[in-house]
């Protein structure tokens, strides 16, 4: 005889039901094991509607529960679930997993010069690299870096916006914070409001941002008129380059300096720093730190003069030993320690370095490297595409965004959103293109290789800064 | 003497701070004593498991305490961190867990789903620990239906059994009302057409069993919610990975007693169960009471 099931049904229910059912159910069950009830529970399936709409959420999830009530939404909370709660099977909670550790553990002793973390990140070989990163490159980073620019101690309040997977959070905000004993606030969703109260609230005297962050927290300023927290001692911009128009807006509202930096997965963040205030030009990535060496190579690696463009390469304790488990490609970018950038520059006589162009395709979003090759090779996985090309073009704001040109195969039909839709599934959504060009063929050189440069038309770099566009935000 | 590397970097750092704080979160206020204790736990914790020098573990966490606990815990271990962008999707977290040969991942409990899915096709990955409480869902007349089950654990052989028994009782259930083409991703989703239509989660709690599935009979109002809720972009990309439902692939919806009959219908069969609708009993009652103004309280 088949075994006895319940079936609660439920067509009515709410969100608060989706909670309370299961949990009733368990503890039921539990308690009797306990108490040896001769009423046995049975195995029950529970199937429900809702009558309501509402929200089930976590206990560390923020609700406005004044906009849900007007929204006529319920909000039901799970219990903050201590150990011992359901968790997802072949899971552990981190708070088990520490109870088996002790407070005493004595860290290992391990040599400097050993991988402490991968940071993955897109070059132009399609799927990401791991950046190998040595206790070393951190802690020179902070000590050699961050603190010759801006001393930093324990009355520093550092604002911890930008993401810590990124190398320039991590390096530039976690790790230095905690080296130097500041107090790190730490905002894990970015939108211009929140980050602004949070600046007010703490009383940040160091901010480390990229250039939209500055822009947003202008606009917002001007809005407010009044109130303007004024506690930042330092502000550290990255990741793109800063209008001149913005840096001096923000400097002149928020009584602070901005200082540019400039710097590579690969180099543990920051090598040069543009310096508003001290040693600053427009335009420019400013000079090297003093514990970097960092010269322009022409393509058989002679030193080039003052004023010619060639590829930047640099050399320093920064420096990573390579990605791993790519023997090649690290041969191939660190030669002699010295790493090259694919970025194409010149030095000035005072010893400014400038870049003009990128060498490697590679599309750099926010910070973020995207390559067109991993982009284009997702999109060539979808049976109805024939052929696809993807490169870096210039927004209405001038930002690089991710551009792909797709042939439909013979007979098939293919839409924009189906292409967008295969991307949203399958890829980080700043690499998702944002614009989508269907084409009969592609153009393409006697070996069959894709001429990007043909597709570029207009193309404008991200982190150029265009002499044209500084002269304007001076006027 | 100052750190020479991140291994020790914490405890240095609180020797000299001691009660100073190291980190403020949403009005929390963490100090170095503490921080340098909760990362010898964390360090502790995953050599408890196995985890030794040089092994990595990755990090797929927003900027949360955690984050810190777990990144300075793998340091002074001695272990590599893998810090990867939360934004990442199946196949990218499949490449870098892979290329890095992780043993272990720390990440949120709203990934559980995510990680399910992946895991079966990283070989190196032994360790799924989970932190933070957001999971997040949303309900709606006529357009969202949930089945949940809590039963022994000896109904199912293993935890994969239960996650593909589920799939395929939704399945057959989405059968009958009418999509052909679904399909069931090993330890996740039913999708169509690369859209999610119904998810699944299969949690344990000693000798049970719980697992919850939520099926969209048609599309949601999204906007509504996040109206009044504030999550982190990685936790809503994930909310909003492109959804179909039974009216956009049928152009009709079921009504609650058609939707009722096909899963209680494919259960039966699936498990070899006999169905009869029940009531709670008394105790059930007095928890399921309980429950209800509890979360409506918090």
């Amino acid at each position: 005889m088949a075994e006895k099931w319940r079936l609660v049904y439920n067509p009515e229910g709410d969100a608060a039901d989706m909670i309370a059912f299961p949990s009733a159910l368990v503890e039921g069950r539990i308690a009797g094991k306990y108490m040896l009830s001769s009423e046995s529970l049975p195995n029950t399936l529970i199937i429900q509607g809702f009558k309501r709409a509402g929200i089930i959420a976590g206990a560390d999830v923020n609700i406005d529960k004044e906009a849900a009530k007007k929204q006529d939404l319920d909000v039901a909370k799970s219990a903050r679930s201590g150990r011992g709660a359901p968790k997802s099977v072949g899971s552990m909670s981190l708070s088990d997993m520490m109870a088996k550790g002790s407070r005493k553990f004595k860290p290992k002793d391990v040599d400097p010069d050993k991988p402490a973390v991968l940071l993955y990140t897109s070059g132009t070989t399609g799927k990401p690299k791991g950046v190998i990163l040595s206790h070393r490159n951190f802690i020179t980073q902070a000590v050699e870096i961050s603190d010759h620019y801006f001393k930093m101690d324990h009355k520093d309040t550092v604002i911890g916006v930008l993401p810590l997977f990124h190398v320039y959070g991590l390096a530039n905000g976690l790790v230095p914070s905690m080296y130097f004993g500041c107090r790190l606030s730490l905002v894990p969703q970015y939108s211009p409001h929140h980050l602004l109260s949070n600046i007010e609230a703490v009383k940040a005297t160091v901010l480390i941002a990229v250039p939209s962050m500055y822009m947003h927290l202008i606009q917002l300023a001007r809005m407010r008129k009044s109130k303007i927290p004024k506690t930042m001692r330092i502000s550290v911009s990255g990741g793109a380059p800063m209008p001149l128009k913005t840096l001096q807006e923000f400097e002149e509202v928020f009584e602070t300096q901005i200082s540019e930096g400039y710097g590579l997965t690969e180099t543990t963040s920051a090598v040069c720093l543009n310096q508003s205030g001290k040693a600053y030009k427009e335009g420019s990535i400013g000079p090297p730190a003093p514990v970097i060496e960092m010269k322009v190579v022409d393509d058989d690696g002679k030193d080039l003069p003052n004023g010619e463009v060639g590829e930047i390469i640099i050399k320093g304790k920064v420096v990573t030993q390579g990605y791993w488990n790519m023997p090649e490609e690290s041969a191939e970018t660190i030669k002699d320690g010295w790493l090259h950038t694919g970025d194409l520059g010149y030095r000035d006589e005072d010893g400014f370095f400038f870049i003009t162009d990128r060498k490697k395709d590679l599309i750099i979003r926010g910070g973020f490297n995207i390559s067109p090759r991993e982009v284009e090779e997702l999109i060539y996985t979808h049976p109805k595409v024939q052929d696809v090309a993807v490169i870096g073009v210039p927004d209405k704001r001038e930002r690089e965004v991710v551009k792909a040109f797709v042939v439909t195969k013979e007979g098939e039909e293919l839409s924009e959103r189906d292409v967008l839709d295969f991307c949203v599934q399958n890829l980080a959504p700043y690499k998702v293109p944002k614009a989508i060009e269907f084409r009969e063929s592609l153009p393409k050189n006697a070996t069959g290789k894709i001429l990007r440069k043909e597709l570029r038309a207009g193309f404008v770099d991200d982190r150029l800064i265009n002499k044209e566009d500084t002269k304007e935000a001076a006027e | 003497m100052k750190s020479e590397t991140l291994v020790t970097l914490i405890s240095e750092a609180a020797h000299s701070q001691k009660k100073r704080t190291a980190l403020l979160f949403e009005g929390r206020e963490i100090s170095y004593s503490q921080l340098d204790e909760t990362t010898s736990k964390v360090a502790g914790g995953l050599e408890h498991l196995g985890i030794k020098e040089g092994d990595r573990v990755a990090i797929m966490l927003p900027n949360i305490p955690e984050f810190v606990y777990a990144f300075f815990g793998i340091q002074k271990l001695g272990a590599v961190a893998v810090p990867f962008n939360t934004m990442y999707k199946g196949r990218e977290i499949i490449h870098i867990l892979n290329d890095c040969g992780a043993r272990a991942i720390i990440t949120l409990t709203n990934f559980a789903n995510l990680i399910n899915e992946v895991q079966s096709e990283v070989p190196s990955l032994e360790h799924v620990i989970l932190t933070g409480e957001r999971t997040l869902l949303f309900v709606e007349p006529d357009t969202t239906v949930s089945v949940q089950m809590v039963v022994g654990k000896d109904v199912f052989p293993d935890a994969d059994e239960a996650f593909r028994i589920t799939g395929n009782i939704l399945l057959d259930a989405l059968k009958e009302l009418g999509v052909e083409d679904a399909w069931y991703n090993h330890r996740g989703a039913i999708r169509h057409n690369g859209k999610k239509i119904a998810t699944i989660l299969v949690s344990e709690i000693e000798n049970l069993l719980v697992i919850n599935s939520v099926l969209f009979i048609d599309d949601y109002d999204i906007d509504q919610f996040f109206k009044v809720v504030w999550v982190s972009p990685e936790i809503k990309d994930k909310v909003l990975e492109p959804m179909t439902s039974i009216q956009q692939i049928t152009g009709s919806k079921p009504d609650m007693e058609a939707f009722k009959k096909a899963v209680a219908e494919s259960a039966q069969k699936r498990l070899g169960i006999d169905l009869e609708v029940g009531e709670l009993k008394r105790d059930e009652l007095f928890g399921y009471q309980k429950q209800r103004s509890l979360s409506y309280k918090l």
